[in-house]
């Protein structure tokens, strides 16, 4: 109302010359008391065209999401710190993206916050996967120099998160220490690939430092490689696991 | 006649409130008002089902057969539905994933869209998988500050489409935000992204004085929005006079009400958004009225009135 009074009276100026000079036609908008969304809810019956139509699409995907990728013999989920689900999908992130690229890929980086669901115990389906990761990030590899390194152990040490390929220490200060990639220690003067998100990258989560350092794309899904990483340890005879191994001293 | 119709209005104008102009003008026209019905949606976001009922958010609404069947019944009621969507019709579920955006596109035919316009989640299957769709969308995507020359999809699409309804023509043109930095490079190609602002200040020109439209809409996927320069709705209805509805998209902002934005030369634009998901279908009622002068006088004007003014 506090909006509108304004806006009517500048159209009386409108109308006058518009209806003297070009000829009288008006559209007049009759907006509702409430609202102009009109809510699709639960009172609404469904057109049985449309929901006929639906139907074998919604049979797909959901024999499609109840496909059992793999088994885990106990579940992966989100701690503070170092936890199991930030090491599986860090360190698949590395496999994946070392394959894609025919080289060895030194850091994987996934933070807690990127995991949206723990895979549980027992079988891991599809639609386990999608909860786990329901956003479309790519598998990207960016080429980071020793000083963007040092801001991403800088930005891990507080919350004291791993990454993938690497061992460090958090002082005192809640500053890293030791930091080894590899098992060699952090050489500033060197530059690290890290198999992170698109979305990392583009400086998500904060990553701000990111931002900038070139970034070569793998063509993966994040999604689907995570899918295809359990599909081979299932091949492989291997169960969905993972370890707390000390990578956050 | 003319002059006496130019003196009633003057009268009216010089002499009463809003509240008397609009009856006034009815006892003039020649023939009863039409009405005309704007449906819309902006990014619903391949939410075929509505959310699930364990959903934290939104449990159980939206849902696309149901809203087939409410848009049916504005049908039943309405003669003249324009039924319009702003764009980011891709992406949110696996449906997406599994089927590239088929099944969406198959069901809005069935709804029978009017047209819609790009967002940025529509290039998610690069331009290849937008091409590999239209067969499937019964509609026309419209958008003139996109320029696909260079790229497979050069031609396809037209900048505006003009709508008979009630006896009145209607110009609908769209304009798409802008996709570096949003849509990964190698999904737009080539696609050139070009100035909403000039862009709409030669569609309403064309729209206006060569199409001869009584009423000019904007699909945007610009956004409702932003602080500092980057434009938004606002900003384009601030700048650019002549549009009479942007039906806005990207911020998945609910609005309760349209916004009227006072542009170049006094006139007013309503902008509206209904959020996201198909929660809600966006209605706005017009009532055309016309005089007795020949349908192709052009004047046109939105009057928001009603309960809430």
């Amino acid at each position: 109302m506090r909006l509108l009074r304004p806006a009517a009276a500048g159209l009386f100026t409108l109308l006058l010359a518009t209806a003297c000079q070009r000829g009288p036609l008006q559209a007049t908008a009759h907006l509702p008391a409430t609202s102009t969304s009109q809510p699709v809810g639960r009172d609404i019956a469904p057109n049985a065209g449309a929901d006929a139509i639906i139907k074998p699409y919604h049979d797909k995907v959901l024999a499609q999401m109840q496909e059992v990728l793999g088994v885990a013999p106990v579940a992966l989920s989100k701690e503070p710190g170092e936890n199991l689900i930030v090491n599986f999908v860090a360190d698949l992130q590395r496999t994946a993206a070392a394959q894609a690229l025919h080289q060895p890929i030194a850091l994987g980086v996934m933070t807690n916050g990127g995991m949206r669901s723990p895979l549980p115990a027992g079988p891991i389906t599809l639609g386990n996967v999608f909860e786990l990761m329901p956003f479309e990030n790519e598998l990207v590899v960016v080429d980071a120099p020793g000083p963007v390194v040092q801001q991403l152990f800088n930005y891990a040490a507080p919350v004291r998160m791993a990454v993938s390929g690497a061992t460090y220490t958090v002082g005192s200060d809640k500053r890293p220490q030791n930091i080894l990639i590899g098992g060699q220690p952090f050489d500033p003067a060197k530059t690290y690939p890290i198999a992170i998100s698109d979305y990392l990258a583009g400086g998500g989560d904060n990553m701000t430092f990111l931002r900038g350092v070139p970034e070569r794309d793998t063509g993966l899904l994040l999604r689907s490689a995570i899918a295809d990483h359990i599909r081979a340890l299932t091949k492989a005879g291997q169960p969905v696991t993972a370890k707390i191994e000390g990578r956050v001293k | 006649m003319h002059s006496r119709r130019s003196f009633l209005q003057k009268t009216a104008l010089g002499t009463a409130g809003l509240s008397l102009l609009g009856p006034s003008l009815i006892t003039e026209a020649a023939a009863g008002p039409a009405r005309l019905t704007i449906l819309h949606t902006n990014d619903m976001h391949s939410r075929i089902e509505p959310f699930p009922e364990s959903a934290p958010q939104w449990a159980g609404l939206g849902g696309m057969a149901r809203r087939e069947a409410l848009i049916d019944s504005v049908r039943r009621q309405e003669p003249n539905v324009l039924l319009l969507d702003s764009g980011d019709i891709w992406q949110g579920t696996p449906y997406f994933n599994f089927f590239q955006g088929e099944l969406e596109y198959k069901l809005m035919s069935r709804m029978k869209y009017d047209a819609s316009t790009f967002g940025n989640h529509d290039f998610d299957n690069g331009l290849g998988g937008l091409q590999k769709q239209l067969p499937n969308a019964g509609f026309p995507f419209l958008i003139a500050n996109y320029d696909f020359g260079g790229t497979p999809l050069a031609g396809r699409f037209q900048p505006y489409k003009v709508f008979e309804k009630g006896g009145a023509r209607i110009g609908v043109f769209g304009l798409g935000i802008e996709l570096q930095g949003l849509v990964a490079d190698k999904n737009f190609g080539a696609t050139q992204y070009l100035d909403p602002v000039t862009v709409a200040k030669a569609q309403v020109q064309q729209l206006r004085q060569n199409e001869r439209c009584d009423m000019v809409i904007c699909l945007s996927h610009l956004g409702y929005k932003y602080e500092g320069e980057k434009i938004d709705d606002r900003k384009l209805a601030a700048q650019v006079g002549g549009i009479d509805l942007i039906l806005g998209g990207h911020t998945h902002t609910f609005m309760p009400a349209p916004e009227p934005i006072t542009g170049p030369q006094g006139h007013i634009t309503l902008i509206n958004q209904v959020g996201w998901s198909g929660i809600n279908l966006g209605r706005i009622d017009y009532e055309l009225r016309r005089g007795a002068r020949p349908v192709r006088a052009v004047g046109s004007l939105v009057l928001p009135v009603g309960a809430t003014c």
